[in-house]
């Protein structure tokens, strides 16, 4: 059965660990009804690594005067995990090149990191919105 | 995050321990032995509980500031967790890693003397 959490927070640096440990906990939480004895670690990293990227993109791109919240919905299946984030800020796209680690680029890494851990990420503008979906299989 | 800094055989070794993302890399780029290029370091990763992309860039970026002023900056006890997201960014080619302290302070004094 479908089970849906939502969290709203306010699009500040401060609540990306909030926001990322959440999200190990709900993956913690889906890994345990399909293999109550198997605590999958790599499922349970990469949705507490997804969300503090696309937290940290939220919260760093948030306009400073307004602060707009960032919204986290997991979809929790059988078997699979969806996390959506979703601000308000400007758009953008997750389509950036992979960083030229040769020239030891400081930054670059998020959304890399992001497609690397999940199964499946996509991106669209929903009115004044940005929503960014990942989903991963156990 | 907890940063301490200790000095062995004449090379600094900052230990990190909590969680290195956005929120706390300023804090560990104002480290004195981290911040000063002139300076080698050994970076004690064995507590770091979480690192994301932020605290990757900033380990990347001193190691860079250091290499252009003939110093350099080695990475030792790496866990699981550190180590995963150097290998998916691939950063973890761009450096000297240990697994242990003492093997990087040793490698890194040898190589300091090297470029006396």
């Amino acid at each position: 059965m479908k089970k849906v959490i939502t969290l709203t927070l306010p699009g500040e640096l401060i609540f990306t660990r909030l926001a990322a440990q959440t999200a190990a906990s709900v993956a913690a939480l889906v890994c345990g009804e399909c293999h109550p004895k198997d605590n999958n670690c790599e499922f349970i990293n990469a949705f507490e690594l997804a969300v503090s990227e696309a937290f940290t993109n939220s919260a760093l791109h948030a306009c400073q005067d307004e602060l707009p919240p960032v919204t986290l919905t997991f979809i929790a299946e059988r078997h699979q995990l969806t996390v959506t984030v979703r601000d308000t800020n400007e758009p953008f796209g997750i389509e950036t090149p992979q960083p030229d680690i040769e020239s030891y680029p400081e930054g670059g890494y998020g959304l890399l990191i992001i497609r690397k851990v999940m199964d499946t990420v996509t991106y669209r503008r929903d009115g004044d919105a940005n929503i960014i979906s990942m989903s991963k299989k156990l | 995050m907890i940063i301490t800094e200790t000095t062995q055989n004449g090379i600094s070794v900052v230990t990190l321990n909590g969680t290195l993302d956005a929120l706390s890399c300023p804090e560990f780029r104002a480290n004195p032995a981290v911040g000063d290029p002139g300076q080698t370091v050994v970076l004690d990763l064995e507590k770091v509980d979480f690192i994301d992309s932020s605290g990757l860039g900033s380990i990347v970026g001193a190691a860079r500031k250091k290499r252009q002023q003939e110093c350099d900056l080695f990475l030792a006890c790496m866990n699981d967790k550190v180590r995963k997201v150097f290998e998916i960014t691939n950063a973890q080619k761009l450096f000297h890693i240990f697994d242990d302290t003492g093997a990087a302070v040793e490698f890194a004094a040898m190589q300091q003397e090297a470029c006396k």
